[in-house]
């Protein structure tokens, strides 16, 4: 493998940086949430690559990537489910025009 | 190597792009679909083969299913966002703090002192065995917070999800 | 595989580099493309026939001596049909679900063994890989239901998409237990856990207490996740027409029935991994003809599983929605999760004839148990006006 660490570590941040260009620009409430998945994803790869890069012997970031999908999986399904329960209230997911603080 | 490292970073970042950028919420989640097998590719090449296989079972098999079932439960069922306008008002203001990240983050690694490669002595392999026994051994901690995590996230998704009915009764 | 590459590599000594490799790629792929999709052939011609003697007639009888051609006649005809999409269809997703479907079912094969080392990749985290693949079969459904712009496709899908993440869960349950009594996720680690001398047979999971019900658990969600028929309320022709294949005609229909079938033939072959010894049988460690009488054994034992299916196909009515979800989240899960202490019980248990009898009550309470409480309501007596 002659691709170096760099390689990982800029694709990573080109990933988290479409994720929060997604995040910070769409107005639907589901595509906001798939940019957040696109950074942990980000996130996620770079803990792989260093592990692989840097403690290839040890089992840490392997075991850490692990648990960040696992609360990845557990923030998504929290996530969709504030979506339907403001879908049912207000009837839009567009983030500009949920504003209303009173349930 | 080389060249699967460079298809694959393409499919992944053309994964991403075409997820946030697409008009069709659907054709969204398809992309962001494409996305993760390319992030899981990426897993293989490294020769983490668990975690690779363990995002395709979540990320393809759970999150993109449930996304596209949240899509199905607040949408019109042809997932287009219409005429309206689908990128908010502020939308310079977000690309250009984005591409100000993307510029740092590159910036901060395009030094030399983190380009490290692996010895070839250093290829102890790191199998699920050994996973398996982090799980119970020294990580048994964050494990079992896991699970409690995942057991409060599963009843509060279904108590969110479920209000509306018990506001009818 | 290995004693097969050994042998290859020993024919090309003095060929190119890329030779020897090339071909050690390219045999298992031949393998899998090859002789699957042919199993998948006949086994349509095989559950016409069976399902027409269930019926009380006699199934394609016409091309061919006993219908032998029919799987030919019937790859002639779907070529030949016109290929309809719809005009408000999304053209490309349309397009890409059959190709979708067909993908993952062919990937499941790849870890299936059918010899004593002959698997045609040997991974180390197979039986997770299976289940990976396996999940992303759900998105095929999905996109075809959707692409159609028809709703009874769209309500197919839904119902694909709900049953299948339902029945996920109770399958790789079912296989945890597996995976804990033999200590490794590689499916031939697998099979080798389940070798006895002696009467080989007693030593296949399906022997154990804890092994029965993980069978069962697991051909039941085999079932439902390939929607075959006692759990094909995706495709319910009497609700809701063709479900998700509404819109889908000639060949792409043809390679949804594929990857359908090929799913259910995988899955059958995983649980002949899991449960029913694999490729072990009499004979089959035997010097160079053991990897015949292998394959045969697994082969065999394939057919079996498969005439099993069809059998259940034949016999079952279809269930309702409801039923469908409340028996996989009420019923197969906390067996499932019984089933896992149970194994616990087993492997910490010195004496297995007593842990026997300790896990086979511990199951044999909770099923009826749980059959007791998921039971609707009593059954009124039928009463018929002009037959009785």
């Amino acid at each position: 493998m002659t691709i170096p660490l760099g390689h990982y570590l800029i694709l990573a941040g080109v990933i988290f940086s479409i994720g929060l260009a997604g995040a910070l620009t769409r107005k639907n409430a589901i595509i906001v949430l798939i940019a957040i998945e696109l950074m942990f994803n980000a996130a996620i790869l770079n803990l792989i690559a260093f592990w692989h890069y840097k403690q290839y012997a040890a089992l840490t970031g392997q075991m850490f990537a692990v648990f960040a999908i696992g609360i990845a999986a557990a923030e998504s399904a929290i996530g969709l489910a504030l979506v339907i329960a403001i879908y049912r209230q207000s009837k839009t997911v567009d983030v500009d025009e949920i504003r209303s603080l009173k349930g | 190597m080389d060249y699967a490292f460079w298809i694959i970073s393409g499919i992944t970042v053309l994964g991403a792009l075409l997820a946030v950028t697409l008009r069709n919420l659907v054709h969204c989640v398809l992309s962001l679909i494409l996305f993760f097998l390319g992030i899981a590719a990426h897993y293989f090449l490294l020769r983490a083969d668990f975690v690779g296989a363990v995002q395709i079972l979540i990320y393809i098999g759970a999150v993109a299913v449930l996304i596209l079932f949240a899509i199905m439960l607040t949408r019109n069922v042809t997932g287009a966002d219409g005429p309206r306008e689908v990128i908010g008002v502020k939308w310079w203001a977000g690309s250009v703090i984005a591409a100000l990240t993307a510029f740092l983050l590159s910036f901060a690694v395009s030094g030399d002192k983190l380009a490290g490669t692996i010895s070839p002595g250093d290829k102890a392999y790191v199998g699920v065995a050994d996973i398996g026994r982090g799980f119970v051994g020294d990580w048994v901690v964050p494990f079992e917070v896991m699970a409690v995590l995942l057991t409060a996230a599963l009843i509060g998704a279904v108590v969110i999800a479920l209000e509306e009915i018990r506001h009818r009764r | 595989m290995e004693t097969i590459y050994k042998l290859i590599i020993g024919w090309f000594a003095g060929k190119p580099e890329w030779l020897p490799l090339a071909i050690a790629i390219a045999v298992p792929i031949l393998f899998v493309v090859g002789v699957y999709p042919a199993i998948f052939a006949y086994t349509t011609l095989v559950e016409r026939k069976a399902l027409g003697r269930v019926q009380n007639r006699y199934g394609p009888n016409r091309v061919g001596r006993w219908g032998i051609l029919q799987p030919l006649a019937d790859g002639l005809k779907l070529l030949t049909k016109e290929d309809i999409v719809p005009r408000d269809a999304d053209k490309f997703t349309h397009f890409l679900a059959p190709v979708m479907a067909v993908i993952p079912s062919v990937l499941l094969f790849a870890i299936v063994p059918i010899a004593p080392g002959l698997v045609p990749v040997n991974l180390n985290i197979g039986i997770l890989f299976a289940f990976a693949i396996s999940t992303a079969s759900v998105l095929a459904l999905f996109m075809g239901g959707w692409a159609s712009r028809n709703k009874f496709s769209l309500l197919g899908a839904m119902r694909a998409v709900a049953q299948v993440v339902s029945y996920e869960v109770p399958m790789v349950l079912a296989a945890v237990a597996v995976v804990m009594a033999a200590g490794s996720l590689s499916t031939l680690d697998i099979v080798h856990a389940q070798k006895r001398g002696g009467l080989e047979i007693f030593g296949w999971f399906v022997f154990r207490p804890w092994g029965f019900v993980g069978f069962v658990l697991f051909a039941i969600g085999a079932m439902a996740e390939s929607a075959r028929t006692p759990f094909d309320i995706p495709e319910a022709e009497s609700e809701i027409i063709a479900g998700y294949h509404t819109e889908y005609s000639g060949f792409k229909f043809a390679l949804f029935q594929l990857g359908e079938y090929l799913a259910a033939i995988a899955m059958a072959g995983i649980t002949v991994t899991m449960f029913l010894g694999g490729y072990l049988g009499p004979g089959c460690h035997l010097p160079y003809v053991g990897l015949l009488i292998s394959a045969f054994w697994f082969f065999l034992k394939l057919g079996c599983m498969i005439l099993l299916n069809i059998w259940i196909r034949g016999t079952w009515p279809r269930v309702r929605v409801d039923q469908l979800m409340g028996f996989a989240w009420k019923v197969l899960l906390p067996m499932a999760l019984l089933n896992i202490v149970a194994v616990g019980i087993w492997h910490f248990m010195g004496n297995k004839a007593l842990a026997w009898v300790v896990t086979a009550t511990l199951l044999g309470v909770a099923f009826v148990i749980l059959a007791k409480i998921s039971a609707s309501g009593n059954i009124e007596k039928r009463t018929y006006r002009y037959a009785n």
